[in-house]
């Protein structure tokens, strides 16, 4: 009679031979492919990139475009003139277009019908000299809009602001005071973040969101084909009947189902690297507002060796644990539909987290919170991007989701054992 | 030698008893039938025979190798073949029969020869370089009664397996089955259909409602119940069971 350990003992070619087996239907489908290669391969780039390309057009645009604005009543001329004014480069050309005033009725109806972008109401006659009083001007717009935020009114406040500090100005000097009167401290703001967190954006807590959710989308598809999958078609009972003990079935599957996850991550990782060297490129010829949208979406990442190794040991901790997650899972399904249907609401499990890392700055980044599985590789990512990485947060991080994927492998091992769960179709 | 030797073998899932202590043997050379209704408890057995399903109480061994002491053994010397099996879609079924083959330990040259026999055999032809999501159910159960027995097993158990085949696919599998019978090997080949049985099955063992109703050869069944074919027998028989005679009435 064998012994209880020599039945558990795990043999590398068998647990290879059921990976080959789940790799290579996962590399004939199409569609999985598109998503594990494909989709981070272009959707990255495109959000990093093509995105804030996009936004800073379309505020380029309303830069230069010039807005119909409504008046109701009467303005100082010397308001009028300036906010009718084109902002010109010394070579000529515009570089911030002025407002075309035209008269209205009704403010609020006038914007709600798109007539305008913009009404300025003045109750009672505005002050033309600093000194004469205070006045108010009402500007209606739809607030919510970032086409009126970035285009009438944002010009009507840019140029109403100017307009009050020239009053200003006007009455300084009739003072005989200098303009620096009102501001004898002026701030300069200087960041002293290390350059890597500077390159890497303000938005750079959706990385570890992007890369979690693609380890989660690539290993899906083979997760549930290789258990709830095999349930339906009837081809798990066969590798059932065969000599691979169902240890080797679990860690094959588990193998299998990493490895697609990874192909995905590291498609993901390729993207973010190709998306920085594509930006520095554009950004020779591009606006200032789209190189700021750029560098805020991540699109400057760059990664030293430390932090490339950094990056790989937790995407694949953290391809190891989603893919135990998903086979622990998806066994229990009597088909791949019905498979969906459980893992589908992990999605959340990455997204709420990763979307709590734009508070990080709010926490105090103790061992403890690396320690959570998933949330930890978050935390991690977003540092190793950051170049705030330490190598003792990123060690806890793996070695959590390590521990968290061999307690679910350890359940889905168990799982595979149990009549209830191979024959529940 | 016998090949197939359960002892008071039980199965009982909460309430309800599968297969209540069943006692056979089957022999070496022997295509050994199991026969009965849906409900019987055919499948059950034969689940018990593959190491999937662990028994209440009672022992079964396949081979010399016990099924419950040393499964891997066992399933090293099986062959399962069962209606509801398929094939990974995306795969030729030479890929598969290769997969199989490396499951247990054969080299690429060992498998290649064995799935050319196999190819003869079952006349696979152009069926094995095809995907198997494009495959008929007559080539499907072709492909997967070749991949059965890719490692040309001592035991081949066939539960259903001629379910769904049209005539063509049907002959191929029972002329097959036949060809199995020679020494050192044992298959054991559960139907509903009579007539199958009939044709391929040197003894059999017909079961209902989990209880063992007889072992016999088809001459000694038909004599003892006075029938002139199978189905009238198995009817007979099962009138002296239970629910036997309610059964019959259905």
């Amino acid at each position: 009679m064998p012994s209880k350990r020599s039945s558990e003992t795990l043999r590398p070619a068998m647990v290879w031979r059921v990976a080959v087996r789940d790799l290579l239907a996962t590399l004939r489908d199409r569609r999985t492919l598109m998503g594990t290669i494909l989709i981070p391969l272009l959707l990255i780039p495109l959000f990093t990139l093509g995105l804030p390309q996009l936004l800073g057009q379309f505020v380029g645009g309303q830069q230069q475009e010039r807005q119909k604005v409504g008046v109701v009543g009467t303005l100082p001329g010397a308001l009028r003139a300036a906010l009718e004014r084109d902002e010109k480069a010394p070579d000529g050309t515009v570089t911030r277009a002025g407002v075309t005033l035209t008269p209205v009725q009704d403010a609020r109806t006038a914007v709600q019908n798109g007539d305008v972008e913009a009404v300025l109401r003045a109750p009672a006659a505005l002050p033309t000299r600093a000194g004469d009083g205070t006045g108010t001007l009402e500007v209606y717009a739809k607030l919510g809009s970032l086409r009126a935020q970035t285009g009438a009114y944002g010009k009507v406040q840019d140029t109403v602001e100017a307009y009050n500090r020239t009053l200003t100005l006007d009455r300084l000097t009739a003072l005989g005071l200098k303009a620096d009167t009102l501001t004898p401290i002026q701030i300069k703001p200087v960041d002293a973040s290390p350059p890597q967190q500077q390159r890497s954006g303000q938005l750079a807590f959706l990385i570890p969101l992007l890369m979690l959710n693609f380890i989660l989308t690539g290993a899906m598809a083979t997760a549930l084909d290789a258990t709830a999958g095999e349930k339906e078609r009837g081809t798990l009972e066969s590798l059932l009947v065969s000599p691979v003990r169902r240890g080797e079935v679990v860690a094959g599957k588990l193998l299998a189902t990493t490895l697609t996850a990874l192909t995905s991550a590291c498609f993901s990782v390729v993207g973010f690297l190709a998306s920085g060297l594509v930006a520095r490129l554009l950004q020779r010829g591009q606006s200032a507002s789209s190189t700021e949208l750029t560098q805020a979406f991540g699109g400057q990442l760059s990664l030293g060796f430390g932090s490339a190794l950094a990056l790989i040991g937790t995407a694949i901790s953290a391809a190891l644990l989603i893919s135990a997650v998903l086979i622990a899972l998806s066994i229990y399904a009597r088909s791949y539909k019905e498979a969906q249907t459980y893992v589908t609401p992990l999605s959340l499990a990455i997204v709420i987290p990763a979307v709590l890392l734009q508070f990080s700055d709010f926490l105090t980044l103790g061992a403890a919170l690396y320690a959570i599985p998933l949330f930890g590789s978050m935390l991690a990512i977003l540092d190793t991007v950051r170049g705030t990485v330490t190598v003792s947060h990123v060690l806890i991080a793996i070695a959590a989701n390590l521990l968290g994927a061999f307690l679910l492998a350890l359940l889905a091992r168990r799982s595979f054992g149990r009549e209830e769960v191979i024959f529940r179709n | 030698m016998t090949m197939l030797d359960i002892q008071n073998l039980t199965k009982i899932y909460g309430k309800h008893t599968a297969l209540a202590g069943v006692t056979l043997s089957a022999h070496e050379g022997e295509v050994f039938g199991l026969l009965g209704p849906n409900g019987a408890g055919k499948t059950t057995l034969l689940r018990l025979l593959a190491t999937l399903l662990t028994p209440t109480s009672g022992t079964a061994s396949v081979a010399g190798h016990d099924v419950q002491r040393d499964p891997e053994a066992v399933r090293r010397v099986i062959g399962v073949v069962n209606g509801g099996m398929g094939l990974p879609a995306r795969l030729t079924g030479r890929e598969v029969l290769r997969s199989f083959a490396g499951l247990y330990g054969m080299t690429r040259a060992q498998t290649d020869t064995r799935i050319a026999e196999l190819d003869e055999r079952l006349e696979l032809g152009r069926t094995l370089d095809v995907r198997a999501g494009e495959y008929s159910t007559g080539m499907r159960q072709k492909v997967v009664i070749a991949r059965a027995v890719i490692h040309d097993p001592a035991v081949l158990i066939l539960d259903e397996a001629s379910s769904g085949l049209d005539i063509f696919a049907r002959r191929t599998l029972l002329d097959f089955v036949a060809a199995t019978r020679a020494p050192g090997r044992l298959t054991v080949y559960s139907t509903h259909v009579m007539s199958e049985a009939e044709e391929v099955c040197d003894r059999m063992a017909i079961l209902h409602e989990g209880a063992l109703v007889t072992v016999d050869t088809l001459p000694q069944i038909l004599s003892r119940t006075g029938e002139r074919n199978l189905e009238r027998a198995f009817f007979a028989l099962i009138r002296g069971t239970p629910n036997g005679a309610q059964a019959h009435a259905l």
